[in-house]
């Protein structure tokens, strides 16, 4: 009996089509209301793994990556539903990414698909797969906007983002030169 | 006359093609001069012993590796050596698939504790990024992956000598058919990139890789560039057999 009160007390499970209300009035400023981020400073939100946004909410809170723009937001983040908000911008459908420099981006396929054997950065594909798409372990990348890819990969790269998995990334990074990472950012923005 | 200009003018010897018998005869009188000047090989100093199943290495070895977490551990690894470990053919980075277990552990452990000396992979497989465990289980999975007879091959000259050298000189630890020794912590050498193989017996050679039988670096040490480029298109074109 009790079992079966605590299930009808439950709140239906993460509806999408009804944003968390601090996705409405915070989050959405920035990342868009659905996720979809206008400007290209802040990541695209819709359609990444709730294991990664989830995580990525968590490691704001407690200082483990650093954002003075995400700061602001804290206060707000520390009182929300973190797995609710998570899957709700999980089922987000993405917005279709674009390109906007052909020949940059046919470069970055070449570093994303294979890597680079002489300087020993790995193909991004092997963790974030062929489509760029991730999987409940790694993000996906797929549409982000290349300025943001590009903040990203050099945080890791100087050090100053330090939350990845077992600082593979930050290994990953540390071997990229800046072309190559404009580069696979313009390919990735794309996907 | 050191050891070093020793195994120069055996190598350019070699490369004159006085042959296998002049090869043996230089490969064994390098060993005299070796031991008579004390040379120590890399794999001989220090209390490490090529083929000793201890520390994680034990660990790992003892473990019951589980595939399916293998496959998931994996994932990081790909990006080099490829969706189902196949490796490349460039011989950046070798094929896995179908390697027995004992060597894929013996290597992963070796390079984690700089005994193979690996910086391109030593960020990807640290203590922070797997355990003992884990290397179980890469192993297996990687060990029960299929070989295809796609690998890289090389130019196909030699081949006679190659295959005379390969039977003289190699099939006691890796087999007729470069089946390798699981037991014995033997690679298989079968359904491997060409370009893979003459880079890590050159290696081998010149003491680079560091966690080779000692007994394998004098055997290639008196062999030139193309005897040893010769061998691993041999190796590289030896017929498929099940590793296991």
């Amino acid at each position: 009996m009790t079992a079966l009160a605590a299930l009808v007390l439950l709140p239906p499970a993460a509806s999408a089509a009804e944003a968390p209300e601090v996705a409405k009035t915070v989050c959405a400023a920035c990342h868009g209301v659905d996720g979809n981020s206008v400007a290209p400073t802040f990541p695209k939100l819709a359609g990444l793994q709730a294991e990664y946004l989830e995580k990525q909410m968590r490691e704001f809170l407690t200082g483990k990556r650093k954002s003075e723009i995400m700061d602001a937001s804290l206060p707000a983040l520390k009182s929300a539903d973190l797995p609710a908000l998570a899957s709700y911008y999980a089922s987000q459908k993405p917005a279709a990414g674009s390109v906007s420099d052909e020949k940059l981006a046919a470069a970055g396929k070449a570093i994303f698909d294979d890597g680079n054997t002489a300087s020993g950065v790995p193909a991004c594909s092997g963790c974030h797969l062929a489509a760029a798409q991730g999987n409940e372990r790694y993000p996906r990348l797929a549409g982000q906007h290349a300025t943001y890819t590009v903040a990203q990969v050099q945080a890791f790269k100087a050090g100053t983002r330090s939350n990845d998995k077992a600082r593979v990334m930050r290994a990953v990074a540390a071997r990229m030169t800046e072309e190559e990472i404009a580069a696979v950012a313009e390919y990735i923005a794309g996907l | 006359m050191n050891p070093a200009e020793h195994c120069r003018r055996a190598r350019a010897a070699a490369r004159w093609g006085l042959g296998l018998l002049t090869a043996f005869v230089l490969h064994a009188s390098a060993l005299a001069q070796a031991a008579a000047a004390g040379e120590k090989s890399p794999d001989k100093d220090s209390d490490y012993t090529w083929d000793a199943a201890q520390g994680e290495k034990l660990q790992a070895l003892a473990a019951k590796g589980d595939a399916t977490r293998g496959e998931i551990s994996f994932e990081v690894c790909q990006g080099c050596h490829r969706r189902n470990a196949q490796g490349r053919p460039d011989g950046s980075y070798p094929r896995l698939a179908g390697q027995h277990r004992s060597v894929l552990i013996k290597q992963m452990t070796d390079v984690r504790a700089g005994r193979r000396r690996n910086d391109t992979m030593l960020p990807f497989v640290d203590r922070h990024v797997i355990g003992p465990q884990d290397i179980a289980d890469i192993a297996v999975y990687l060990s029960e992956l299929p070989v295809g007879s796609d690998n890289g091959k090389g130019p196909g000259r030699d081949q006679a000598e190659a295959e005379q050298l390969y039977r003289f000189q190699c099939v006691e630890c890796h087999g007729e058919q470069g089946q390798g020794d699981a037991a014995r912590f033997y690679p298989r050498v079968n359904g491997q990139h060409y370009r893979y193989l003459r880079r890590e017996m050159i290696a081998i050679r010149d003491g680079a890789r560091g966690n080779a039988d000692p007994k394998m670096v004098e055997i290639v040490k008196p062999l030139s560039d193309a005897q040893l480029a010769a061998l691993a298109d041999y190796m590289s074109r030896l017929p498929l057999l099940a590793p296991r």
